[in-house]
């Protein structure tokens, strides 16, 4: 029935083989638009795909699985390489391929100048396809596969300028932490095979519940180790480090993988396997606690970096924080919403950055920005409207979203004070930081005199107005989502409302916002004796909480020390003396024993004489 | 058949002693021929093989020795044709790449390289105890000239480990073997070395013990594996890269076939008291190869680290005694055959431009070498067990085989994590490689750096196509390794010592 999903698939793909193998044969001037188009038709297709579903009864649809052929048959292990259509997995298409086509587009501008730009389409097309790997495997080990390779992607691109050491080294650290995740959905799958003897989700989803009381042991493994996988590829604490570092790549790259889609895996895996996340209520709160700490911690870092990339990117880690928080909290499809809200918006602040930087020739640093509203009109409003929603404007798509998160916290059956607390305070951080880059970069003057900044071309202002457009709406298919996507959690959301808490929320927005103003646009001289109070703090926070140091300290270096330890006393000093020290051995016995051999004949008949009587000896006496 | 594919290269090394010394040209197609026979019949094996068959095919034998019942008997089932096909194919490429490099004693390189070929095929196909335990002798004598006599730091030292190293092993082979017909003969009054015959004989456990611990130790050298694999690293240092090619790719799978072929059928009860040991040796040189590769500077030697650990997920894979395990193995044989020499391939080009093979010499090859970067990029990958590629879905079987093992049940879940961390630090130092080599920016490149040639292209372009396409459909691979592995895993036990059958004649 959904046979015709495979094209999803298949066109980035042929755009990477095509971009990637032809190599010199595709003009550069058509390259781009190659790759845009193959991502259009996708999300032509995932279009065409939501309509089939829309006018499906809700319970024809589920459970699509399109087989294209068989992947393996070993022993009672047997894999089709299979997609799944179903209302989960095309509401993932949808984000994928049409923020993707977007960015694609933004693309063709921002990357116009650069001597690899066929390279770098070919590369987003792969990611493309990697991530609908991902979203439509119809079982455990295809979802490893595209967990993989989308990991693959990102690491291509993070170090897509390769003359960079910088980039080259946030492009390992980013595929090593995420090899670390791999490993932790391995064993899960692992378990999973054990324990329900196929990987394909429909089985294990139906025999779980049959299974399983809540809080099984096996269960909680199963859960804990999918987690893994879900933390590092989702940048949650502790495997949160490489996500800064990713900024080392194109700013493109930063608004599709690092902001929209990649790095929302982990919640879409959490969603997807909600059975078992379910059976598992010590799971979910770990889920929902992490996601909270996460939240607030990188929260409390946003405020005082200075790099526009990584204000926005802790903002990210922040915000996917909040969706654990609600996918922890039961609440499956607000943490969706939140999804594609966020993805709207961070593509837009990332792309809009991007314009930014790309109009002050790579500059980054936001003291050194300001006074762009003037010569940046189009940057500036769409930027504004993705501030808004960042921050949680009444109105705004990112309001919606994060308000429904936020009461959850409290009202929910494993909501409770804590959570709506720290919630709330993120928001008003929230807020702050996202303001303070706002002022930084577009108000007041212009702190590098010698730049030109200039607006940008049509291709990357046109999907701006596109993002702001939905960044400023998205908000009103809140209750479409939660239908849509309720025949595959099984009932919908419930929404709470609460006008005391809703206030007090909003308020501490607007609270952010206005502290923001207050520090960077009025910069009063009665601020800096509180500045200089907060110092040492500041200090903290703009290391990050020295966790990439405790990391290298505690982790890197004795790895490093023990390899080398290894090599020099396990091999040299080790096997290698052991073996020699054998060979030495029977040489120095053969120098004893080759006496014997003297070359007299008196010698040997004496020698045979008195063996023989030793043998007779031997024999007569036992 | 199978005698063509065996002695095409001997008669093809046998012409080239034949020829004249300076004659270029003839030498290299004779050795390019033969070798290119070989891998066309043994291609044509695959048409005619039945994959649902799980018994052997292409059977022919010739009688050596008739009142001992010796044979030189060949056959191929599921696992050994795969490796066959391996071993042939990689001859070709070893051939090809040592063709296009200068060596003022081809000829004999060659010939000896031919010979090594005949050696690992013979080990593959043979049926027979003897005429393996010949072949597995016969694939020695080659490998220590060629390390010995074209070997580069101190090879001397290096082949004599190596030949030391095996033939204690093989002697212990050759003991357990002319043991196990002794135990036939005693039960049967009749002679047989054939393995089918033998793996049919039940023994009792303090036989299998023993014998079953003189056959691995063969093996496990061979293979080698953790702590035995100490002649490894200085032996493919010093190798010349077209043997190592031979070597790592297919010489190195000999040992773990040899467990498959005769440790399985022959001694279960051994297996199920010792899996759990050797399990942790496997185990622990996974983990032991890939950790010390995180840190070597020099390319060869990280090659060669990081096979002791895939070398190791291939041995854990056999004792997890389960047909996933098993088949993981298998394929995992053909994926580091194709793998390994791949990249050695790599490491000798790029010691060929650039004079150095330390890593912290090298950078910045990628910007005037796209091909070999992308080649270079994908078999990296493919080592790193990137799912997609060959590399996972061996590491995948052989760990989901080790999970639900019954033999190593108490420390499956351990082993399974071992291997886990072995894949972390296969994503470390692959990267450190490839990276280091291919990446960042390097003034100092020499001005007329180009691409590989076609001859460089054409000997790793089906290595690329194999990864992939292992690596997006096994089954075709796994289907027919199958059915063999599963017979290996119950080899039913008929005939009996005479003990047992004094007592049942009694009744």
């Amino acid at each position: 029935m959904f046979g015709y999903g495979w094209l999803v698939l298949i066109a980035p793909l042929l755009g990477f083989l095509s971009l990637s193998c032809l190599g010199k044969r595709i003009p550069r001037s058509i390259a781009g638009y190659l790759g845009c188009a193959t991502v259009g038709f996708a999300f032509f297709i995932s279009l065409i795909l939501l309509v089939h579903l829309s006018v499906l009864e809700p319970e024809e649809r589920v459970g699509g699985a399109q087989a294209l052929y068989t992947w393996i048959d070993s022993g009672q292990f047997h894999l089709d390489f299979a997609i799944l259509i179903d209302p989960l997995s095309v509401f993932m298409f949808l984000i994928v391929t049409g923020v993707g086509f977007l960015i694609h587009v933004y693309s063709l501008g921002y990357m116009e100048h650069d001597p690899e730009f066929k390279r770098f389409f070919a590369y987003l097309n792969l990611f493309i396809f990697s991530m609908c790997v991902l979203v439509s495997a119809a079982d455990f080990f295809f979802l490893i596969v595209g967990w993989a390779l989308v990991g693959l992607a990102s690491y291509l691109l993070i170090g897509f300028w390769r003359d960079k050491p910088s980039a080259v080294l946030a492009a390992r650290k980013a595929f090593v932490m995420n090899v670390i995740g791999d490993v932790g959905m391995l064993v899960a799958a692992f378990m999973i095979f054990e324990t329900f003897g196929s990987l394909s989700y429909q089985k294990v989803f139906e025999m779980a519940p049959t299974m399983f009381l809540a809080n099984d042991m096996n269960m909680i493994l199963i859960t804990l180790f999918l987690l893994v996988g879900a933390f590092a590829k989702s940048a949650q604490l502790p495997l949160h480090t490489w996500l800064p570092d990713a900024m080392e790549g194109p700013t493109p790259v930063s608004a599709l993988i690092h902001a929209a889609t990649m790095v929302t895996a982990g919640v879409y895996l959490v969603a997807r396997c909600h059975t078992l996340f379910e059976l598992a209520p010590f799971t979910m709160y770990v889920i929902a606690t992490v996601g909270i700490i996460t939240a607030t911690f990188a929260g409390t870092i946003a405020m005082v970096q200075t790099d526009i990339k990584r204000v926005i990117a802790y903002s990210t880690m922040s915000q996917l924080g909040y969706m654990f928080l609600a996918v922890g909290l039961g609440m499956f499809s607000f943490g969706m919403f939140h999804l594609m809200t966020h993805a709207f918006f961070k593509a837009l602040l990332f792309l809009g950055a991007g314009s930014v930087i790309h109009s002050l020739n790579e500059e980054q640093d936001i003291r050194k920005m300001g006074g762009l509203a003037k010569a940046m009109p189009v940057t500036y409003i769409t930027f504004l409207i993705g501030s808004l929603a960042l921050a949680g404007f009444p109105l705004t798509s990112g309001f919606f979203s994060k308000e429904a998160i936020i009461m959850g916290a409290y009202h929910s059956e494993m909501g409770n004070i804590l959570f709506w607390g720290l919630a709330v305070f993120t928001a008003g951080m929230t807020a702050f930081y996202t303001f303070r880059l706002f002022f930084c970069v577009f108000q007041g003057d212009l702190r590098t005199p010698d730049a030109h900044p200039h607006e940008s071309p049509v291709t990357m202002t046109g999907p701006l107005v596109i993002l702001g457009f939905f960044a400023l709406a998205a908000g009103v298919l809140g209750p479409w989502v939660d239908s849509f996507l309720s025949p595959v959690f099984g009932g919908h959301a419930e929404h709470y409302q609460d006008g005391f808490l809703e206030t007090i929320a909003v308020f501490v927005g607007l609270g952010g916002i206005m502290t923001a103003g207050l520090l960077y646009m009025v910069r009063s001289d009665k601020i800096e004796p509180i500045k200089e109070a907060l110092a040492p703090i500041q200090e903290i926070l703009f290391h990050k909480y020295y966790v990439d140091e405790i990391y290298d300290f505690l982790i890197v270096k004795p790895v490093k020390a023990i390899s080398v330890f290894l090599e020099d006393m396990g091999e040299k000093k080790g096997v290698d003396f052991a073996v020699d020290q054998v060979g030495e051995q029977v040489r120095e016995v053969s120098k004893y024993v080759s006496l014997w051999q003297s070359g007299r004949i008196r010698d040997y008949a004496v020698n045979m004489v008195a063996g023989m009587a030793l043998v007779l000896i031997f024999v007569a006496f036992l | 058949m199978l005698f063509f594919i065996v002695f095409i290269p001997l008669v093809a090394s046998a012409a080239l002693w034949a020829m004249d010394k300076d004659s270029v040209a003839p030498v290299r197609s004779i050795a390019l021929g033969g070798t290119g026979l070989c891998l066309l019949f043994s291609v044509f094996l695959l048409f005619g093989f039945e994959s649902e068959n799980n018994g052997m095919q292409f059977v022919a034998g010739l009688t050596w020795v008739e009142s001992l019942n010796i044979n030189l008997k060949f056959g191929i089932d599921g696992i050994s044709l795969w490796l066959v096909i391996l071993t042939a194919f990689l001859g070709v490429i070893a051939v090809i790449y040592s063709t296009s490099q200068k060596n003022d004693q081809q000829r004999e390189f060659l010939a000896l390289l031919l010979a090594l070929e005949t050696g690992i095929l013979g080990v593959f196909v043979s049926l027979d105890t003897i005429s393996f335990y010949v072949f597995w002798e016969l694939m020695l004598i080659p490998s220590y000239f060629i390390i010995g006599l074209w070997g580069e730091g101190n090879r001397i030292y290096a082949t004599t480990k190596f030949v030391l190293f095996t033939l204690v092993g093989s002697l212990l082979m050759l003991v357990a073997i002319l043991a196990l017909t002794l135990e036939y003969h005693t039960a049967t009054h009749e002679w047989s070395f054939d393995i089918d015959t033998l793996s049919h004989m039940h023994l009792d456990d303090g036989t299998q013990l023993w014998m079953f611990l003189c056959f691995f130790l063969a093996f496990a050298i061979k293979v080698p594996m953790f702590p035995l694999h100490s002649w490894l690293p200085h032996a493919y240092k010093s190798c010349p890269i077209p043997a190592l090619i031979l070597i790592t790719g297919a010489m190195s799978k000999a040992g773990a076939y040899g467990m498959i072929r005769f440790c399985l059928p022959l001694f279960p009860s051994a297996i199920e008291s010792l899996a759990l040991l050797i399990g942790a040796c496997a185990a622990g040189g996974m983990v032991y190869g890939a950790w010390i590769a995180v840190m070597q500077k020099d390319l060869k030697s990280l090659v060669a680290y990081s096979s002791i650990s895939h070398l190791g997920f291939i041995v854990l894979g056999i004792f997890s005694y389960n047909s996933q395990g098993v088949e993981g193995s298998v394929l995992q044989m053909v994926n580091h055959g194709i793998i390994a020499s791949a990249l050695f391939i790599i490491v000798g080009i790029i010691e060929s431009k650039m004079g150095t093979r330390q890593l912290d010499k090298l950078k910045g090859m990628g910007t005037p070498m796209p091909v070999l970067y992308g080649m270079f990029m994908l078999l990296a990958l493919a080592a790193l067990g990137l799912p997609g590629l060959n590399g996972f879905v061996g590491e995948f079987l052989i760990l989901a085989g080790v999970w639900t093992s019954v033999t190593l049940s108490d420390m499956a879940a351990i082993y399974v994590l071992m291997g886990g961390a072995a894949i972390v630090f296969a994503s470390i130092y692959m990267l450190y490689m490839f990276q280091g080599a291919m990446q960042e920016k390097n003034e100092d490149l020499p001005k007329d750096l180009e691409d590989i040639n076609c001859a460089q292209f054409g000997v790793l372009l089906p290595a690329c196509i194999l990864v992939v396409f292992i690596g997006l459909y096994p089954k075709p691979f796994v289907d027919r390794i199958g059915p063999s592995v599963d017979s290996a895993l119950h080899a039913e036990k008929t005939v009996n010592l005479p003990s047992a059958e004094d007592a049942s004649s009694h009744h």
